[in-house]
């Protein structure tokens, strides 16, 4: 895990502070800092691999703007931006 | 000796295999594989879902019983259809109980398929890893190396390619060879629920091992073809004109495409009538067997060219990875509704018949929204309708204006959309707390190029299984309804043949004639709604039956019909019955109202209660028969005939 944090955005992400995955631009990576939102929810979304420190990019926005199209540990998954807003990254 | 018994026993005796996996980990393309695509869509009681079941191929040498399950997300607050996996892998489903499990693992995303394998190396089964789309991971810049992943993870692990069956023989071979080796103890096995940790032990374990190289992690995906096409398709603006060219082809292949094949099925069934008729001595029973069981056969036919089209496209899309993009799309404007982004693929095959159509909403998650979708299919104008909206349109406009009958069935179809979802918005509203929607959290798989053997043999499993599923009480209500309408209570209380304005079916048409008066119909209009319950294009032969058209082709019988409607009077006036005003509410009533009992039947089994179904029934055909009348009275009251 320490190896990973050596990588070349570690820089960009210390200054950044938290902000949820539903605001952040597209096309960059982030790193998971926590899930904040209700508890059943959160579980499934940890199941389903957005867990804290794990590294997650938002590749997509449908045309309406919502669902969000987040790639994970190599799936990519739709979440709607209310999901997505619980995801804290930095 | 006993070790001599056991062996025979163990040549003789047949495993049963379970594929578990995650949804689009190429489960059912093994299972194609495996099996030779020797399998078959099997029902089970409780819950209803459909599990495909067959035998390995001869080949392989050993046989095994394949039970292909269905795709599971998580454990965690499953659909459905997750919930029977899961009961199944945790060994409390009471039909089916697995010696073994095949765990069909995608290579390129190791780590969340492992999370799910976790799971079931706990169950204290054999397991074997089959891992699939080792041909995706040049594209992700990856390699996996397989036995190094088999000695870190503790079980054996078998890389097969489902599309070409390679690796399938070793995989068969391997399974019984280890089918009494539960990996108890083993890495996979003791990875926790908790999923913080056991995302972190699976990823020190991959990396410990080396079973996985990375090149960059930047590089991962960006400039795949998934990628290129995902661009187009979910753009901002290309986004929808490339859905609704999609789902313009889509209905353009149910709809033309099926019509030949349809007139062709038709014909033949009422040939065969004809036939039966001729050959036969002319008896009841020879009527019976003609017009009751052949008709009631032909009503199910007709359709089977539409509903292998739909089946066949819908797995086309589904197999391709456009499918999840297109529920993608619609997700925003459908959860407005307090729908799911999954409700969009029931609400579509509703187009067809509503009977795939609230099978397919096994698929959504959530239950409410489930009980939402199943709701409003009914709404949905299903191809059985078109029969009796293209007889009553051309009984209310004059011929020669096909334009005009094109643009009112074109309205009516819009027309069922927009109702479907003004009544999902004000039921979500009214009824459920739409504020509380599931989690959409859907996988967007990679594009593949289609595999035309799976996908044809998985439409055949799907179709067939429709055909029994829904056959059966077509052809049963057609048959009851022949014998009403052709037998009455005679004063003796003997039931004796009798002619149409003497039997049963009239009978109770004239005692539904002061509720059908209303409506500006008479009994033999009822009639032909009560029959429509079988299915509702039967209004349109039984309409035929009670207004004496004889006709020997389809074309003449048509004619026949409009000009019998033209001319029909209510029995000793000289008052016409088929007004534009009585057609229209004719319409409205077909518009709203839940005439199949398929549906019906449908509806409990899925939701296990009667409770939805006889909702749902009372409901739309309240509804549709307060409407009707209403719009007749108002169209009188403007001074319409």
């Amino acid at each position: 895990m320490k190896v990973e944090n050596d990588s070349h955005f570690h820089l960009e992400t210390e200054s950044a502070p938290a902000r949820s995955l539903s605001e952040v631009p597209l096309n960059r990576w982030w790193r998971i800092e926590r899930l904040e939102g209700p508890h059943e929810e959160c579980n499934r979304l940890l199941d389903l691999g957005f867990t804290p420190g794990e590294e997650v990019i938002v590749t997509h926005a449908a045309p309406l703007g919502d669902p969000l199209v987040i790639r994970v540990r190599g799936a990519l998954l739709a979440l709607r931006k209310r999901e997505a807003a619980w995801i804290f990254v930095e | 000796m006993t070790t001599r018994i056991q062996e025979v026993e163990d040549q003789t005796r047949e495993l049963t295999v379970c594929l578990v996996g995650m949804p689009n980990s190429g489960k059912t393309t093994l299972m194609n594989a495996i099996t030779g695509g020797n399998f078959k869509t099997a029902n089970y009681p409780g819950v209803t879902v459909s599990l495909l079941r067959g035998k390995s191929k001869a080949e392989f040498g050993c046989t095994l019983n394949v039970v292909d399950l269905p795709g599971v997300h998580s454990p965690v607050a499953p659909s459905p259809e997750e919930e029977l996996a899961c009961r199944v892998i945790e060994g409390n489903h009471e039909r089916v109980r697995p010696d073994a499990f095949v765990l069909v693992v995608d290579a390129t995303q190791l780590e969340r398929h492992l999370k799910f394998a976790g799971f079931v190396a706990k169950q204290g089964k054999a397991v074997v890893v089959a891992l699939t789309m080792m041909d995706l991971l040049r594209q992700s810049d990856q390699s996996v190396d397989v036995e190094k992943l088999a000695r870190a993870l503790g079980v054996p692990v078998v890389p097969v390619d489902p599309r070409t069956g390679g690796g399938v023989p070793e995989l068969v071979k391997t399974v019984h060879a280890f089918a009494d080796a539960p990996p108890i103890g083993s890495a996979l096995a003791r990875l926790p629920d908790e999923p913080v940790s056991a995302f972190k032990l699976i990823r020190e374990l991959l990396q410990r091992s080396h079973a996985v190289r990375r090149a960059g992690r930047l590089s991962v995906g960006m400039d795949s073809p998934t990628a290129r096409i995902d661009r187009i398709v979910l753009h901002r603006y290309w986004g929808f004109p490339v859905f609704f060219v999609v789902l313009i082809s889509l209905f353009a292949a149910i709809f033309w495409a099926a019509q030949p094949f349809m007139d062709l099925i038709d014909a033949g069934f009422s040939d065969a009538g004809d036939l039966l008729l001729r050959v036969l001595p002319d008896s009841v029973i020879s009527r019976f067997l003609a017009q009751g069981i052949v008709g009631g056969i032909g009503a199910v036919a007709v359709f089977f060219p539409q509903i292998m089209i739909l089946f066949f496209l819908m797995t086309l899309l589904e197999d391709s990875g456009y499918l999840a993009r297109g529920a993608t799309l619609v997700d925003r404007p459908l959860s407005y509704l307090g729908l799911h982004g999954r409700s969009f693929v029931p609400m579509l095959s509703g187009f067809a018949c509503a009977i795939p159509a609230v099978l397919a909403a096994r698929a959504i998650p959530a239950r409410r929204e489930r009980l939402l979708t199943i709701w409003i299919i009914p709404l949905m104008s299903c191809s059985a309708r078109l029969p009796v909206y293209a007889l009553l349109l051309s009984a209310l406009l004059p011929a020669g204006s096909a334009w005009k009958q094109g643009l009112s069935l074109a309205a009516i179809y819009v027309g069922s959309l927009l109702i479907a979802s003004l009544t999902a918005g004000l039921a979500s509203r009214l009824v459920f707390d739409y504020r509380k929607p599931s989690l959409l959290a859907m996988e967007l798989p990679v594009y593949r190029s289609p595999r035309w053997k799976p996908i044809l043999r998985m439409t055949w499993a799907r179709g067939s299984s429709y055909l029994r599923r829904a056959g059966v009480p077509i052809m049963t209500v057609s048959a009851c309804l022949w014998l009403l309408s052709n037998f009455a209570f005679s004063s003796q209380s003997i039931v004796t043949p009798a002619k149409m304005e003497t039997s049963v079916a009239a009978q109770l048409g004239h005692k539904m004639e002061p509720a059908l008066r209303p409506m500006g119909v008479d009994w033999r209009v009822g009639v032909g709604l009560i029959s429509a319950f079988a299915a509702r294009e039967v209004f349109v032969s039984s309409m035929a039956i009670v207004f004496h058209v004889d006709g020997d082709d389809d074309q003449t019988a048509q004619a026949g019909l409009l000009e019998q409607m033209r001319t029909a009077t209510f029995p000793g006036t000289s008052q016409l019955i088929f007004t534009p005003s009585s057609i229209f509410g004719l319409i409205v009533f077909f518009f709203f109202s839940l005439q199949c009992f398929s549906t019906v039947a449908v509806v409990r089994r899925e939701t296990n209660s009667w409770r939805l179904a006889g909702l749902q029934l009372a409901f739309y055909t309240g509804v549709g028969y307060i409407l009707a009348v209403a719009s007749v009275q108002i169209l009188r009251a403007l001074g319409v005939a």
